[in-house]
């Protein structure tokens, strides 16, 4: 017989700051029932929910959860071994939607990275379901609290719904905002999912999700935890029918969604385009009414690097955007160990520094005679660099977001470590302009100079990446 | 039997009295250098405190780099004290050093900074990094994740030291060698040597007074939470 077992958690103990939460806890989540864990504020219910999803530093035990193909897999365990979560439903206390996703994009989303097959016939289905059909094509941030609410609790139900195989749903507090109708939508879709197999886990106070619960943890006052069943009816309420399993599209969805938002509100591009162009127009004033010839040449490789450089040290709009509603959390949690690579890539600029190099040299060197013509075939190096630059510094600004008041910490002070692979870069670039493009190999020449700034960019953001995850 | 509290007034008011007196005594009782080869002779004064400050704070560094290894492996509280107590001291004496560092630097080299020096850099990394550390630690709520963010960052800090030592062996060095070790040969006036040693004693006194009493704080404050969850606690239920 199969193994019903979604979710195991053995000897758990979760710590926060000196405090302990939770301690020495054993549990399993079966197919086809519903968890409701209860106690008062702080008690440590949302702690054991996210901890599930393997998105907490566990002080000791180990969480399995069910793969399709694998069995049981360590997700998480107190040694730091982390694997990404099989495919779920996750329902954060605040929403895990960012304001600029569409109700119909964020329904596709969740579904892409659950491997659902779906077609824009089954998402009206669903939003139809809880009211939503009419404004799916409108952004989350248009939708007021309790319809935002709905969408994110469908959000945590349809990766369950619509694949046959069972699968494990996280509800932190789902009725929270929603009104009596989809409350008892909601109690009535939870029972329904489990005649499929699939196993819930809400966290709550509400009493009427409590009641629909087969099985309560209550997190007592000495930190105990104690289980108690109840038998309950069995539902004939009709929910819509599961699809098929398509591959699952985690990281590809992950810079989807990054692509669309920058797309529909291009804060990213703008904010990092303003103070290079800034820059570069300052910097054109310097060089028109100062002789460059006398500043020398090191000067003007500076200048023109400066608004590439500015440009890829701006703080990534994909960190703003993962702030919005625990919106990051929920992509760590789907994403997993992956996260923080994948992030630091997205969130980077890329292309940026391509335009900005060509058009500061093209600015800056106008009235300038310079000897040699062949610098403008070598620039797409020093861009090339700036791209391993610009994955460091947003590995480094992604690595200040996980702090829970990121905005209190100065990021510029670790991003101080950039400025040696842009001294590394000005220098090769002044040896071109000088001599010309040699591809020689000693400490001297301008392309091991590159290749240097690029292993120390590449270092960086190995170590900011790797370190934390380690 | 006297309280460690006692002995770290005690080793802080002994240290501190020497640093002044490594003060006095630099103008006093050390030689002038010649010139050349120093271009500005007078300045070389400030080396009785920039040596000291530099040692003292790669000890403090050393602090900061055992106690995030012991959070980030073992998570032990006295790992997480140790590593605030590093990073608190090491900002301390690092400012001492990039402070001290480029005031030399005009008067000697012309210039306050040479960015191809790996000292210098490494130095400036490590305390912009203990900086960090310092404000964050005072601007983020305690918890699990962020000791261990920031315990990364201290750990970041010294991964990057290699690195900036890669990056820097490449360019001139215009940081004078290291001073003791080369004594005999550089000519190091007996009398110099005499005010730097005590200079270098008199701050790693300091460096061990400051370190006990902000370890004693670091756990106080470690005792005050645990009293204010009991309150917490004894509220909700």
């Amino acid at each position: 017989m199969e193994d019903q077992t979604l979710i195991q958690i053995s000897g758990l103990e979760i710590h926060r700051g000196s405090r302990l939460i939770i301690s020495d806890l054993d549990f399993e989540l079966m197919g086809g029932e519903v968890v409701a864990l209860v106690g008062p504020n702080g008690c440590g219910k949302t702690t054991l929910l996210e901890s599930s999803a393997g998105m907490h530093t566990i002080s000791s035990g180990s969480i399995y959860w069910k793969y399709d193909l694998h069995g049981k897999k360590l997700v998480r365990d107190s040694e730091g071994r982390r694997h990404s979560l099989p495919p779920m439903g996750l329902t954060l206390q605040k929403n895990g939607m960012s304001g600029e996703e569409t109700v119909q994009e964020r329904i596709e989303t969740v579904l892409k990275v659950s491997g659902c097959e779906f077609d824009n016939n089954k998402i009206s289905e669903l939003l139809d379901f809880w009211g939503l059909k009419h404004r799916s094509s409108d952004r989350v941030s248009q939708l007021s609290g309790g319809l935002a609410r709905r969408l994110s609790v469908l959000s945590g139900l349809a990766p369950a719904l619509l694949s046959k195989k069972p699968r494990a749903v996280l509800l932190d507090e789902p009725s929270e905002g929603l009104d009596e109708s989809a409350k008892s939508l909601l109690i009535n879709w939870l029972r329904a999912l489990i005649l499929r197999g699939h196993g819930i886990i809400i966290a709550t106070h509400d009493s009427d999700l409590i009641l629909s619960a087969d099985r309560t943890l209550t997190f007592s006052d000495d930190r105990k935890i104690i289980f108690s069943s109840q038998s309950q009816p069995e539902s004939d309420f009709v929910i819509p029918n599961s699809t098929n399993n398509i591959p699952i599209r985690k990281t590809s969805s992950l810079f989807n969604w990054a692509y669309r938002m920058e797309k529909r509100n291009p804060i990213d591009t703008i904010n990092r385009l303003i103070p290079a162009i800034l820059a570069l127009f300052l910097s054109h004033t310097l060089v028109s009414e100062e002789d460059i010839s006398a500043l020398g040449f090191d000067f003007l490789s500076a200048l023109i690097l400066l608004p590439p450089f500015i440009s890829v040290i701006i703080p990534p709009a994909l960190i703003g955007r993962y702030a919005e509603e625990n919106c990051g959390r929920w992509w760590s949690a789907v994403i997993g160990p992956q996260f923080r690579l994948s992030s630091s890539i997205i969130g980077s600029s890329i292309l940026l520094p391509i335009p900005l190099i060509y058009l500061s040299w093209f600015i800056l060197s106008d009235n300038i005679s310079i000897a040699n013509n062949s610098v403008v075939y070598w620039l797409w190096l020093p861009c090339l660099v700036m791209f391993l630059v610009a994955i460091a510094a947003s590995s480094l600004h992604l690595l200040v977001s996980d702090l829970r008041r990121s905005g209190a910490s100065i990021v510029s002070l670790l991003l101080l470590v950039l400025v040696w692979p842009f001294i590394e870069l000005v220098d090769s670039l002044e040896m071109i302009i000088i001599d010309g493009m040699s591809m020689g190999i000693s400490l001297d020449e301008p392309i091991f100079m590159m290749f240097l700034a690029g292993l120390i960019s590449l270092l960086v953001w190995m170590v900011s990446v790797y370190l934390p995850e380690a | 039997m006297p309280s460690t509290k006692y002995y770290g007034w005690g080793l802080t008011c002994i240290g501190g009295a020497g640093v002044l007196l490594t003060a006095v005594m630099g103008y006093t009782y050390a030689p002038l250098v010649q010139s050349p080869p120093f271009r500005s002779p007078e300045a070389y004064r400030i080396l009785f405190w920039h040596v000291p400050f530099a040692w003292t704070s790669f000890i403090c560094f050393c602090l900061l780099f055992i106690g995030a290894i012991s959070w980030f492996l073992k998570r032990k509280e006295w790992g997480w004290n140790l590593f605030c107590t590093g990073s608190d001291l090491g900002l301390l004496f690092g400012l001492g050093v990039v402070i001290s560092g480029p005031i030399w630097g005009s008067a000697e080299w012309g210039v306050p900074w040479d960015w191809g020096d790996l000292r210098l850099n490494t130095f400036a990394l490590l305390t912009a990094v203990a900086l960090f550390i310092v404000l964050s630690r005072k601007a983020q709520p305690d918890g699990i994740e962020t000791r261990d963010t920031l315990s990364t960052v201290g750990l970041f800090g010294f991964a990057l030291v290699p690195i900036t030592a890669v990056a820097t062996t490449v360019y001139q060095k215009r940081h004078p060698s290291v001073i003791i070790a080369e004594s005999s040969e550089t000519g190091l006036d007996d009398k110099m040597l005499e005010v730097l040693i005590l200079g270098v004693i008199s701050f790693w006194i300091l460096m061990a007074g400051l370190s006990i009493l902000t370890y004693i704080s670091y756990k106080m404050e470690d005792e005050l939470q645990r009293l204010l969850d009991k309150i917490d606690e004894e509220v909700v239920h």
